[in-house]
This record gives structure tokens, C-alpha cells and sequence, in this order.
């Protein structure tokens, strides 16, 4: 093979292997669009909480410590559409461990289809269905006069954080699904991302908090990527707070989404 | 030119299990070879390291020229592979699923446009193209099933169990389409645990019990190597052993199942009116006697020592 074929061969891979991958996520969102049960509980949950936490918390606002806002409103806006889009992100492995149970994966795997594009399609599922939910949250939080200081540079870096937390999540769904290929595995794994979310200061500023609650929501992850979000809500722009919110989420990304690879490498060699 | 399929000395452990236990196989260019055996006994194992699912333990396989685990990418490209239960995601149109399983084979778009419709149409699913499969009868979802199947053009199909659930009707459609293909030059290695099925579309089988293949040719020899044929005979219980003895002068023991004594009868059906004297001298009331010429299911009895057919259900 001259070195011009040799060339253009690999270029035609490349391209078939990214019409796989873009095929293969065109799949996960549309089915997943196909079934709202999947989805909608998600998007009303973090609604129904920011509607009765903030006709419950409003004189909360006057407590010494609280910080400065206009409303509770402004305050949750990043908790709730965190909350949101980590609940949604576990789909991507949900909905892979169903294709190990129905038998499609098996259709996949003897397809000659890069294997890490069966990962990213999911993947890229959770980051559209996050971009979607973010919009869906914003939109409504807007309407009922919540407001982002920091405005629209501000509203991009949520953006980023939340396509990025999916993918995160995603990732760590993922390896439950490649170790343990049932989609009741991954489900239980919800109660968890849940109550992680629930001991951060995504409801309440950890400066108001007592004891070992205090100490956890402290050290929990999500706290760190929750308020520098929400300091760019109600205070304003801070190029310092957009990098380390982007930051720790993509490391969490990159974190995640290797040891799904490597699951997925380890699945296949043990077979 | 290489087979399509050709194995040799392939084994698969899981833990302690010996799923497959050194088997040697090969399939030639144009025919349907078929898998014969009951739940359990390796087929699907074997099935799937010859499609890249798993790694022999043992052994290896070369498939359309290619080693299954070297070159899985190439192995891949040549085959179609159609495995149990038609796994195919629901929540997904007939047409949709085809478009997809084009694009994973690579195909030009100008082909994809055109596939999709020619398949739908060759199994029949023409109506039911913009339906999700979730509303699909077990027939409808296997004829998508070898239709994805057949997308790339395969010169080497793998069906696993292809009508396992599937009613007379459906069963019968799906081997008219088995044969179509096979008549237009591709290979078929299917495996299936129905009699009938082997007998009806294999040019030759083999027939896998416990991991290792126990027999191995053409149908017609293989029930010509049987010898004579079965003699059953359905008698109250008290008298079985009385019938046994009886029988047992006229040719040896046959398996069979719970209820029945059987025999070989050597020299056939010349020796029946014999047979119905000895019994009949015996004081033996019989409610049911019959002779077949020796079956794949004979052959299986022979190889194993036990039934095939009753054994399923």
C-alpha cells in the first residue's frame, strides 16, 4: 500500500468510526426521549423541592451567616439544576446494563464498531440530556424571577458544569453496568448520587451547618463544585470560580469516564 | 481458498465448568451446517467464540479465513450474526435498527438508503417498518433479527437457535428464508436443539452432548449407521418387564421414555408380525405398537444414550 492509500484508508476509518459513534448516540437520545419515564421525574423532583424549600426557607435569608441574595430562589438555582441533571446522568448506564440483559450489546460487540464509541454515544447521550434539562430549569427559574448575576459568560460556565457532571456520573453508571450488567445494579446506585447531593451545601450554605453534617458537606465534592456555581449566581462574575467549577468537574469527568474504560477493556478480556 | 469455518481442539472453562471440551470442526463454502443438542451442551458457548463474544480457553477457530481472536475486527466485518432471543432494543423502529446496524458495517450511505427497504421487504416487514420493535410478535422480531443480520452481505451466517420459541408457522418462514439465502451461496452454521430443524435444513451436522461433539455427517448416513429401526411399544406397567423380555429377542435396546419399551429390530418390518405373535403368546396386551425408520433423534440416542425429542418442553 502506497503511503497516499495507507492515508486515505485511515481517514475513511476514522470517518466510519465517527458516523458509528455519532449513530450510536443518536440511538440513546432518541430512546431515551422515547421514554419520559426515564427523564421527567427528574426535571419535576428538583422543581417541586426548589418551590417548597423556597416558600419554607425565605426568612432563612435573614439568619446571620446566610449569604447575601435576593431571594431563596437565586440561592438553589445551581443546586437544582445539578440535582436535575445528576438525576438523569445514571441513565447512560441504565440503559446499557439493558442492552447487556435484552442481548444488544452482543449485537454491538460481534459488529465491527470501535469499542470505546459504545461508551461515548452513552456518554454523549447524558451531556445532551443535561444541556436540555439545563435549559428547561434556567427557563423556569427566570420566568419566576430568579436572576444570574454574572449573566450570560456566567450561564455558559453552568452549562459546561452540568454537560460535564453528567458525563461525570455517567461515567461512574457506566462501570456499574459494565461490572455487574444489570440494570437494577445501576438503579440502586440512585439513592446514593441523591444523598450525596444531600450532605453538600447544595440546599444550605455549609457556614450554617453543625458537627459531623458540617464536616462531610465540607469535604463532599459537590459542596466544591456548588459554590463557586453559586457565588457566580449571586455575587457576579469570578474568572477564579468559573475554572475551579470547570475544573474539578472534568477531572471528575476524566476520573470517571477511564475507569469506565478500563471496566469496559477489563468486561471484554474476561470473556 | 480457506473454509468458511474451521476449528480445532476448541475448549471454553468457566471456573471449574467445562462448558466446551475440545472440539474439532469445520464448515465447507456453500452449506448449512447444523448444531445439534440439548439445553446445556455448549452450542451457544461454541456459537460465541466463533463470533468474537468469547475467548476459547483452548484451541482455536478461524472464520472466513480469519483467527477469532487475532483478527476479531476482521472476523467481524465477514459474518452475520443472528443470536438467541433477538436481541434487539425495543424502543426502536424496524427501520431505524437496520439504518443503524448499516451504519456500525460501515456502508455507504447511497447503499444504507437502499439495504434497509430490500431487507424489510425479503422478510416480509415491509408494513411494519416505522413500528418499534416492542410491538413485534417472537416471529417478527427474528425475521428482523437475521435481517440485521444481513446487512453487510455476509458470506458467513450464524444463527443460534434461530426459531427456539416460535410457533409452526413462523418456524416454517424462517427456513424458507434459511434456504433462500443458502441457495444464493451463503454459508449458514446454525445451532439448534429441534430435530426436525437439523434434518429439514442441514447438509450436514454434528451432534454436541456434554461440551464434545458425539457424531458427526449428513443426515441420511447418519440414520443409515443407526441400522434398523425403532420398535416402541406402550404397555401397562406391570407387564414391562414381561414385554421386555419378549422384545429382547428380537433386536437390542433402544432409549426411550418413561411408560415404553424400544428396540432396534433387526431385520425391520419383515419380522413385525413375529414380534406381534411372541407378544401375543405372552399374554401381553399392548395399547400402542409402532415401527419408524431409524431418526437424528436414533442417531442422538445411540451417540448419548438418552432422548432428544420430549426432552425439550
Amino acid at each position: 500500500m502506497t503511503a497516499t492509500a495507507a492515508a486515505a484508508d485511515q481517514r475513511s476509518r476514522l470517518r466510519s468510526a465517527l458516523d458509528q459513534a455519532a449513530a450510536l448516540s443518536l440511538r440513546s437520545i432518541r430512546t431515551s426521549f422515547r421514554n419520559p419515564v426515564s427523564f421527567v421525574p427528574g426535571l419535576v423532583f428538583p422543581l417541586m423541592l426548589a418551590a417548597v424549600y423556597s416558600a419554607q426557607f425565605q426568612r432563612a435569608l435573614g439568619l446571620p451567616g446566610f449569604p447575601e441574595v435576593d431571594s431563596f430562589l437565586d440561592f438553589i438555582l445551581p443546586a437544582s439544576i445539578l440535582q436535575a441533571v445528576a438525576f438523569g446522568a445514571t441513565a447512560a448506564g441504565a440503559d446499557m446494563a439493558l442492552d447487556m440483559e435484552n442481548g444488544f450489546f452482543d449485537r454491538l460487540l460481534t459488529s465491527p464498531v470501535s469499542r470505546p464509541s459504545i461508551l461515548s454515544a452513552r456518554l454523549a447521550g447524558s451531556a445532551v440530556e443535561a444541556a436540555i434539562k439545563f435549559v428547561i430549569i434556567l427557563g423556569i427559574f427566570l420566568l419566576f424571577g430568579a436572576s444570574v448575576k454574572s449573566s450570560v459568560p456566567g450561564v455558559l460556565v453552568i452549562l459546561v458544569v452540568s454537560v460535564l457532571l453528567a458525563m461525570a456520573i455517567g461515567g461512574v453508571s457506566l462501570v456499574l453496568a459494565l461490572r455487574t450488567g444489570s440494570q437494577e445494579a445501576v438503579n440502586a446506585s440512585f439513592p446514593l448520587v441523591f444523598s450525596v447531593l444531600f450532605v453538600s451545601s447544595a440546599f444550605f450554605p455549609t457556614e450554617l451547618m453543625e458537627g459531623w453534617y458540617q464536616t462531610i458537606a465540607e469535604n463532599n465534592p459537590i459542596t466544591w463544585i456548588i459554590d463557586p456555581v453559586r457565588r457566580l449566581v449571586i455575587e457576579g462574575w469570578s474568572w477564579s470560580d468559573s475554572l475551579s467549577a470547570i475544573g474539578l468537574t472534568f477531572a471528575f469527568a476524566v476520573a470517571t469516564i477511564s475507569w469506565a474504560t478500563f471496566a469496559l477493556r477489563r468486561r471484554l478480556a474476561t470473556l | 481458498m480457506s473454509r468458511p469455518v474451521e476449528a480445532t481442539g476448541l475448549v471454553k472453562r468457566f471456573g471449574e465448568l467445562t462448558a466446551v471440551d475440545g472440539i474439532d470442526l469445520h464448515v465447507d463454502h456453500g452449506e448449512i451446517f447444523a448444531f445439534l443438542g440439548p439445553n446445556g451442551a455448549g452450542k451457544s458457548t461454541t456459537v460465541r467464540m466463533l463470533v468474537t463474544l468469547l475467548q476459547p480457553t483452548e484451541g482455536s477457530a478461524r472464520v472466513a479465513g480469519f483467527d477469532v481472536v487475532e483478527h476479531a475486527g476482521e472476523v467481524r466485518q465477514a459474518i452475520g450474526v443472528a443470536l438467541q432471543d433477538a436481541a434487539i432494543d425495543p424502543m426502536m423502529t424496524g427501520n431505524e435498527l437496520l439504518q443503524l446496524q448499516s451504519v456500525l458495517h460501515g456502508l455507504p450511505r447511497s447503499v444504507i438508503r437502499r439495504r434497509g427497504p430490500e431487507l424489510l421487504e425479503r422478510v416480509g416487514l415491509t408494513a411494519a417498518a416505522d413500528r418499534r420493535v416492542g410491538t413485534y410478535s417472537g416471529g417478527m422480531r427474528r425475521r428482523l433479527d437475521l435481517a440485521l443480520s444481513l446487512v453487510h452481505e455476509p458470506s458467513v451466517l450464524f444463527l443460534d437457535e434461530p426459531t427456539t420459541g416460535l410457533d409452526p408457522t413462523s418456524r416454517q418462514s424462517l427456513w424458507e428464508e434459511v434456504r433462500r439465502l443458502n441457495d444464493d451461496g451463503t454459508t449458514v452454521f446454525l445451532t439448534t436443539q429441534y430435530l426436525e430443524e437439523a434434518d429439514q435444513l442441514a447438509g450436514r451436522l454434528a451432534i454436541i452432548d456434554g461440551g464434545a461433539i458425539v457424531r458427526e455427517g449428513a443426515p441420511g448416513p447418519l440414520k443409515a449407521a443407526v441400522g434398523s429401526p425403532t420398535l416402541r411399544l406402550d404397555v401397562a406397567a406391570e407387564q414391562r418387564d414381561a414385554a421386555h423380555e419378549v422384545l429382547g429377542q428380537f433386536g437390542p435396546d433402544r432409549p426411550c421414555r418413561e411408560g415404553r419399551v424400544a428396540i432396534g429390530l433387526d431385520g425391520g418390518s419383515s419380522r413385525m408380525a413375529d414380534v406381534v405373535r411372541a407378544l401375543d403368546e405372552a399374554s401381553i396386551a399392548f395399547a400402542h405398537l409402532e415401527l419408524d425408520a431409524p431418526s437424528l433423534d436414533d442417531v442422538f440416542a445411540d451417540a448419548t444414550g438418552r432422548r432428544l425429542e420430549g426432552a425439550l418442553e
